[in-house]
């Protein structure tokens, strides 16, 4: 064991060098700045404070700010260190007018302050109310203001129904983003919701040493154990909405409870889409009053509903677009098939009405899309029958998501096994008929009907609706870029260009249901409807609940279509007679804009 | 097996080091834990019973058999890491936990030190030239060091890994490596980090080891845990603030007191004296396992007393060294006073083996290497 002798003595040198580090470390750390860490440790405190990030903003396709930030001044305790509570809480209570039971249960049920000394109170106090608290500021050092930034909308309620609003953040919101805490808030509804991710980004932190009375102080000794991160903002979303062209369409609708979306037929940008009545989202960025709250949620207009993406209706005759194309591309007929309407239509026992009583006489495909005839799709009906009147459907989009970047319904295209499972009732020849003019158990959104708009428009493409055109960081980097893969609905073009010229006939023919439509030097293509509420047609509407609802969609340029326009007023009565002007009214917004800028 | 007769040989000195140590670890975590109830403390006097008791046991058995069965020791530690993996329990983010009847947790990782270092020992014992070994000679050490570190990475507990990895390169470098070939080591285990961070490790363990490494990272953690210690530690000055009267440990800002951070409260809590009595054991408990190697009359002897000494050794200077800010904050306690089953049981298995060592001044005799063509 001779050669390990001199191993041992290293090892031993090695075990004395280590352990006197250690000795002399700590001799310094006590003895020479013994005094140092002791006051520290009597009078200092170690501050975690976070910075929040501020939101990504919401631009529109010109870069024009729809939501963008301002800056609030968010008043904070130090739980850990309050000396004086009653006093605190009466103080408090008088500058913000905040009940004091309330205010406790804020300062003391956060679920989120163990990593973070401080716990919010009470977000974008005023600037008096700043000034007095900085009066009172050696009274009561564990209260503290920190700036952050909080939504704007310069254009109040403009776009909120697909914007959304952002609100406390939950618990089960904390699981999943991680970097949040109880004080932030989070996209609840709309693309605040569906793009979160994006626009969030991440916190900094920053550690600062405060003596008994909140002061920052400064010292060697753990200078270098002091960290500081700057917070990320988050990225902004660049929309495909015009906001000039959203600003009009508000206007237009703001009379009337419905909805309008414009969007560009070959790329599914979502050009305009407004839900009226809406709601100021500016109201929960402080957190709601409960007042507010239930107001909105009660309000039987529901204003917070996105009625284009999450209203379902009955489409009405709009939906004979889906009839007529599946009658054609089945080779059930042709142009020149023609049925005879006497105003009626009988099946069995019983009775079918068609909206003009006295009826049409000889109807093809383009006089009935153009007159808007029943009976002719009540026997077009017949033919094919509801299981490939269904797959159409499909193919057209109904009963199914469309793909948007906010949450949506997808509403029910019903067939045989549908009925079956959900009403456990065999499937009547009757019902064929009733879907074949879009009544019955169908029910669709206005995007659902934008979206077939489009694709009779594009040639046969089937094209998903998104708001979001790009996304950019803080930094300037592009996250996101829509792509635009747009696939054939299985519709042949020589059908489809049946569809469209019926459609400008619906407009531009002197029997056409749209005339009021019509611009002067633009061609315009669009189907009317008027969804019946109620059954019971026979009986003479009085209540406005029960009135009909008015659609109207269209396209236009007819000869090179650049965008559709749907247009549904609830309860509005008459599609021709009330959607129809409010579409021509869009059209003119777009056209005029588009003639100062291109809008594509 | 058991000879009672070499009792007249107990080592004295050995035992009642780990003792004091041990009661100094008892009392200090009594302090540390009086906010939280009584509980740690009681478990930490329960397992250091049991491993005194251990330790006894161990020490009057011929370490002999430990050489003998050296080998089956390390399979087992190594099937028991395997199943840790698949039915370990998760405490603090880390795999490293197997249910007794749902009561009692340990961590076969701690094990590893004492396997790894049986095997090691066994090795260079086997091994009759007397070094600097060449690289061809390390290939079979390296293997057997790289599975169970490799298996705790994975779970992942780095800081055992770390530790394992430290005790087995001071053997290695104990028994000798020829210069050249220590420098071209150093340099293909850089290279080969490279393959094994890309392919093996999935994201969350490289967080966790890029942390590991860069404490700065996360400013909120590790970064307050160093600054708190500095303060206690400073705060207690000469003679400390009295016991369970530190104000960094008794109002918790100390983070993890009685784990990671239970040397911090006992300079707070005993000051400087404290402190440095407290290091003095340790340096006196390792100068005299290493004086045990040295008396050693076999390679394996000689080498097992050095690796636990070596354990000892790393554990306390990496400890200390944390919690006084000279170390990145990493997961590693304080052996004996730092609270902890797994780890007290198997530091005091090491004291009863290196006493076991020490018993016996008697050369192995040739049947007894014998053992060795089993």
């Amino acid at each position: 064991m001779e050669n390990y002798t001199r191993k041992f003595l290293v090892s031993v040198f090695i075990l004395f060098l280590f352990f006197s580090i250690l000795g002399i470390r700590i001799w310094y750390l006590q003895i020479l700045k013994g005094d140092e860490f002791e006051k520290f440790s009597r009078n200092n405190r170690i501050r975690n404070i976070r910075i929040a990030p501020p939101r990504g903003r919401i631009l529109d396709r010109n870069g024009k700010g729809i939501v963008i930030n301002r800056s609030s001044f968010d008043l904070y305790v130090v739980p850990s260190d309050i000396k004086n509570l009653d006093t605190l809480l009466s103080f408090l209570s008088q500058l913000l007018l905040i009940d004091e039971q309330e205010l406790k249960r804020r300062i003391y049920s956060s679920y989120d302050s163990q990593k973070f000394n401080q716990v919010l109170i009470a977000r974008d106090i005023t600037r008096d109310q700043l000034a007095i608290l900085e009066s009172r500021r050696d009274s009561f050092p564990w209260v503290f203001v920190e700036v952050s930034k909080i939504r704007e909308y310069p254009y109040g309620k403009l776009g909120a129904n697909f914007i959304g609003y952002v609100g406390k953040t939950t618990k089960s919101d904390l699981k999943e983003y991680r970097d949040l805490t109880g004080f932030d808030l989070i996209g609840k509804s709309g693309l605040e919701k569906s793009y979160q991710n994006y626009l969030q980004g991440s916190p900094g932190y920053l550690q600062k040493v405060t003596d008994a009375f909140g002061r920052e102080i400064k010292s060697s000794v753990y200078k270098t154990d002091i960290s500081l991160k700057q917070s990320d903002p988050g990225s902004d979303l660049i929309l495909t909405i015009d906001l000039d062209l959203q600003l009009a369409v508000e206007k237009i609708l703001s009379e009337y409870t419905g909805a309008v979306v414009v969007m560009n037929v070959h790329n599914g940008e979502i050009l305009s889409m407004v839900s009226s009545p809406s709601y100021d989202p500016s109201i929960f960025v402080k957190g709601v009053e409960s007042g507010d709250w239930k107001k909105l949620i009660s309000d039987k207009n529901y204003p917070l509903m996105n009625r284009v993406t999450r209203g379902l209706y009955p489409p009405g005759s709009v939906y004979k677009i889906v009839t007529g194309a599946a009658a054609l591309e089945e080779r059930a007929i042709d142009t020149n098939t023609r049925f005879y309407c006497p105003g009626h239509y009988r099946l069995g026992n019983k009775i079918f009405r068609c909206w003009k009583s006295s009826g049409h006489g000889w109807v093809n495909i383009h006089k009935a899309i153009v007159e808007s005839c029943d009976v002719f799709f009540y026997e077009v009906s017949q033919i094919i029958g509801i299981e490939k009147l269904y797959k159409y459907s499909k193919l057209m989009g109904y009963g199914a998501a469309t793909g948007i970047d906010i949450a949506e319904k997808y509403g029910i295209s019903p067939n045989k096994s549908w009925k079956k499972k959900r009403l456990n009732k065999p499937w009547y020849k009757g019902d064929t008929v009733n879907v074949a003019i879009g009544q019955g158990y169908l029910s669709v959104t206005p995007l659902q009907v934008a979206v077939m708009t489009s694709s009779i428009a594009n040639g046969g493409y089937k094209i998903t609706p998104h708001f979001v055109k790009e996304v950019i960081s803080s930094k300037g980097q592009q996250l996101y870029k829509y792509k635009n893969n747009k696939k054939r609905i299985g519709i042949g073009d020589e059908y489809i260009s049946v569809i469209s010229g019926a459609m400008v006939g619906v407009v531009n023919q002197q029997n056409g249901t749209a005339k009021r439509a019509r611009l002067e030097n633009i061609e315009v293509a669009g189907k009317t409807g008027t969804a019946q509420v109620v059954a019971l047609d026979s009986i003479k509407i009085k209540n406005k609940k029960y009135e009909h609802h008015a659609w109207f969609t269209s396209f236009a340029p007819a000869n090179s279509p650049e965008i559709a326009v749907t247009v549904l007023v609830e309860h509005g009565g008459k599609g021709g007679a009330v959607a129809s002007p409010i579409a021509k009214r869009v059209l003119e917004s777009y056209f005029k804009l588009d003639s100062q800028y291109s809008l594509q | 097996m058991i000879n009672i007769r070499l009792l007249r040989n107990f080592d004295v000195g050995l035992f009642f080091i780990t003792l004091i140590i041990c009661v100094i670890g008892i009392i200090n975590l009594y302090s540390a834990t009086i906010n939280i109830g009584t509980e740690v403390f009681k478990k930490q006097i329960l397992w250091v019973s049991i491993g005194l008791f251990i330790t006894i046991l161990l020490s009057l058995i011929n370490y002999r058999l430990l050489l003998r069965y050296a080998s089956h020791f390390y399979i087992i530690n190594i099937l028991l890491l395997v199943v840790v993996l698949i039915v370990g329990r998760e405490i603090s983010g880390a795999k490293s936990w197997l249910s007794l009847g749902g009561i009692i947790y340990v961590q076969p990782s701690e094990l590893v030190k004492i396997s790894v270092i049986l095997i090691l020992a066994k090795f260079y014992h086997d091994d009759f030239s007397a070094g600097p070994f060449g690289v061809f000679d390390l290939v079979k050490p390296f293997a057997l060091i790289f599975i169970p570190i490799l298996l705790i990475v994975i779970q992942p507990d780095l800081g055992t890994a770390f530790i394992v990895g430290l005790i087995s390169i001071s053997i290695i470098l104990f028994a000798g490596v020829k210069t050249k070939h220590l420098i071209f080591l150093v340099i293909a285990s850089c290279v080969l980090f490279v393959p094994l961070w890309g392919h093996f490790l999935k994201d969350y363990q490289k967080v966790r080891i890029m942390s590991f490494m860069d404490p700065s990272q996360d400013p909120l953690g590790s970064g307050y845990h160093a600054i708190q210690s500095k303060i206690a530690i400073g705060s207690g000055k000469l003679s400390g603030k009295g016991f369970m009267q530190g104000t960094q440990t008794q109002l918790r800002f100390l983070p993890e007191q009685h784990t990671d951070f239970a040397f911090s409260v006992i300079a707070e809590e005993w000051g400087f004296l404290g402190a440095f009595f407290t290091i003095l054991l340790f340096f006196i408990l390792i100068l005299w396992i290493l004086d045990t190697s040295s008396r050693s009359k076999d390679k394996f002897s000689m080498f097992v007393c050095f690796g636990i000494a070596s354990m000892f050794f790393w554990h306390t200077v990496i400890n200390v060294g944390m919690v006084i800010g000279i170390f990145p904050v990493m997961g590693l306690p304080l052996l004996f006073i730092s609270y902890g089953g797994s780890a007290t049981l198997t530091s005091l298995i090491a004291i009863g083996i290196v006493m076991g060592i020490r018993m016996r001044k008697f050369r192995l005799s040739e049947s007894d290497l014998s053992f060795n063509k089993y």
